[in-house]
């Protein structure tokens, strides 16, 4: 089988469908009969529900129902990691995100549908707006998720807001003390990234049919974990999971940004309230507001390095804005923080990171998942490091490369397929770098 | 209101409102689903068509606007079931990923080497350069244009 296939060119097997147009993603799908599905949002990104007139949208002839929360009093929150995302905003309950969903239209039309989206009155009693993470963890900002506290561990400093902080994770490696004490120099930098959208070019987008017979819901979407979100869809509504089929279509990218649920409960709601097969589909601005991003970090680094230009000690502090809901946050700080060195030995680490809850839209996976931003602040700080030791900066990075056998800041021992170095050589030569590394 | 229009060499007669866009009608009323729509906004190129023999945006233009017009889609490109050079080249470099970019990629493509069958590297960047990829990084695609372009004027040469 490896002969076979393993560096041959081979020609993907749905490439035909997808050159001549037949391919099937969501949008493409037909149903006879089917219903146009909106979602009216929230109207401000930290405020208290006061009240939600639907009256005069239901009244506009083509409208077929608007659920809110009020008809379904029982849902679940959902997520992926951890369940802290409402399905629809409860009267007297917290809207946190300009994402937020206050109700369900469901119409003949999707102009219909739009129009009536335009009618509910949403009274609302503003909140402080938090969008900076360091904002958040001041000790008198108020809490995001009232009903969310505990995941912090023991080591967290008691001079944070604890209310705020979604998790925090610890990484120690050597003796980092030891390490900066050993060094004839040390930078300490603070790196800020910004938010970015995975920007895939097919929207979140979807079909749902209720089975009668069978008591079952289908779902038509693209999804990239399809048996998360099934399960996470059943848990939310309070079905079992084995009355809800999810149908993966042609998916028209995702690059972490399919993995949360997005079109899928509110669309398993309005097939289960009408009985009629349902479309739901994202505009663009709609995908940027209510989906998830790249987590945006504040590194600070501090990196100790010996004269001859060999590194000592790396501590690294990493706050993620992973904004109203946790999503993968938990696991995005974690990974970016053990990355916090990239592809360089350093004997002596220390770390710490945090996913803060703000009002911004929420931070998701992204490629990568925290390590491209990580690699913006340790290649500016092997940069800045170069350039203050006068060292040539391919030489500096050379010399510090993972080798076979080093060991990772979490302490995995690289055994095999290590190319840091040979990387490095193909980089000096296709950039046509003119200075020239001791090998 | 009624308009009559050609769409890939057959004539239809489709009722419109005055706010149907060319991408509805293509997808809607005529069940042409490959054209794709990714921003509604002219930007991302996956709605593209030809229009009159001149690249559009299907998104930017209204049905009415394209009374009496001539359109080519992604459907209309494969003459008799053969796939058309530009759609086994993109097969064959390994140009399609999610594919959603793809129709829209062919169409200008397709424009492209319809106007010059040899162009330079910098005339393929520029003849796609409405047309967002977010998987490839579009060497591939490039690559496949230049594959079909080789293999079109060729089989302009057999011809003659």
């Amino acid at each position: 089988m490896s002969k076979r296939y393993v560096g041959k060119d081979m020609l993907k097997v749905d490439a035909e469908s997808k050159v001549t147009g037949r391919a099937q993603y969501p949008s493409d799908l037909k149903f006879d009969n089917c219903l146009h599905v909106k979602i009216k949002r929230a109207t401000y990104p930290h405020a208290i529900l006061k009240d939600l007139d639907i009256n005069r949208a239901k009244n506009i002839d083509g409208v077929v129902d608007i659920i809110t929360a009020k008809d379904y009093p029982n849902l679940n929150k959902f997520g992926l990691i951890i369940k802290d995302q409402d399905v629809l905003i409860k009267m007297g309950e917290k809207m946190k995100f300009m994402g937020d969903a206050l109700a369900i239209i469901i119409a003949e039309t999707e102009e219909i549908a739009l129009k009536a989206r335009d009618k509910i009155g949403v009274e609302i009693k503003k909140l402080e707006v938090i969008t900076d993470p360091l904002r958040a963890i001041e000790k008198d900002a108020p809490p995001i998720h009232e009903d969310l506290s505990g995941l912090c561990t023991d080591y967290l400093k008691p001079n944070l807001n604890q209310k705020n902080i979604l998790v925090d994770h610890y990484l120690k490696k050597g003796d980092v003390k030891k390490g900066f004490t050993e060094a004839d120099l040390i930078v300490e930098n603070e790196y800020r990234t910004q938010h970015i959208d995975q920007l895939p070019l097919q929207n979140e987008s979807g079909y749902a049919l209720y089975d009668d017979k069978k008591d079952e819901i289908k779902i038509w979407a693209a999804s990239q974990w399809l048996h998360d979100t099934q399960a996470d869809v059943a848990q939310s509504i309070n079905m079992s999971k084995e009355k809800i089929r999810i149908i993966q279509t042609a998916i028209g990218g995702a690059f972490g940004k399919k993995e949360d649920v997005s079109v899928h409960i509110h669309l398993a709601l309005a097939a289960l309230h009408t009985q009629r097969p349902v479309k739901l589909e994202y505009t663009r601005e709609e995908s940027m507001i209510a989906q998830s991003k790249r987590h945006p970090l504040i590194i600070k680094a501090k990196t100790g390095v010996s004269s001859n230009g060999y590194l000592t000690a790396w501590s690294v502090e990493v706050i993620g804005d992973t904004g109203a809901y946790a999503s993968s946050g938990p696991a995005v700080v974690h990974k970016g923080m053990y990355h916090c060195t990239g592809p360089y030995n350093v004997e002596n680490i220390e770390g710490t990171s945090y996913a803060i809850y703000t009002n911004n839209t929420y931070g998701g996976a992204m490629r990568g998942f925290g390590t491209t931003q990580m690699a913006f602040a340790y290649e500016s700080q092997m940069d800045i490091l170069a350039h203050k030791l006068n060292i040539d900066p391919a030489q500096f990075r050379y010399q510090n490369a993972y080798i076979t056998g080093s060991v990772t800041p979490n302490g995995q021992k690289l055994g095999k397929s290590v190319n840091t170095k040979r990387t490095i050589e193909s980089v000096i030569d296709l950039a046509k770098w003119e200075g020239e590394i001791n090998k | 209101m009624k308009i009559t229009l050609t769409v890939n060499g057959e004539k239809r007669e489709v009722e419109v409102k005055p706010q149907t866009r060319l991408l509805d009608l293509l997808r809607e009323d005529l069940g042409l689903t490959g054209t794709k729509e990714g921003c509604g906004k002219g930007e991302c190129g996956a709605c593209t068509v030809i229009m009159n023999n001149k690249l559009v945006a299907s998104c930017l233009v209204l049905a009415v606007q394209a009374d009496q017009s001539e359109i080519l889609t992604i459907e209309g490109l494969n003459c008799q079931d053969e796939l058309h050079p530009i759609q086994n080249a993109f097969i064959n470099k390994g140009a399609v990923q999610c594919g959603f970019c793809i129709p829209g990629m062919i169409m200008s493509s397709k424009q492209l080497l319809d106007e010059n069958i040899n162009p330079t590297e910098a005339e393929i960047k520029r003849g796609l350069s409405g047309n967002i990829c977010r998987c490839t990084g579009y060497v591939k695609i490039i690559d496949a244009v230049k594959e079909a372009a080789h293999k079109m004027r060729s089989r302009g040469e057999d011809d003659v």
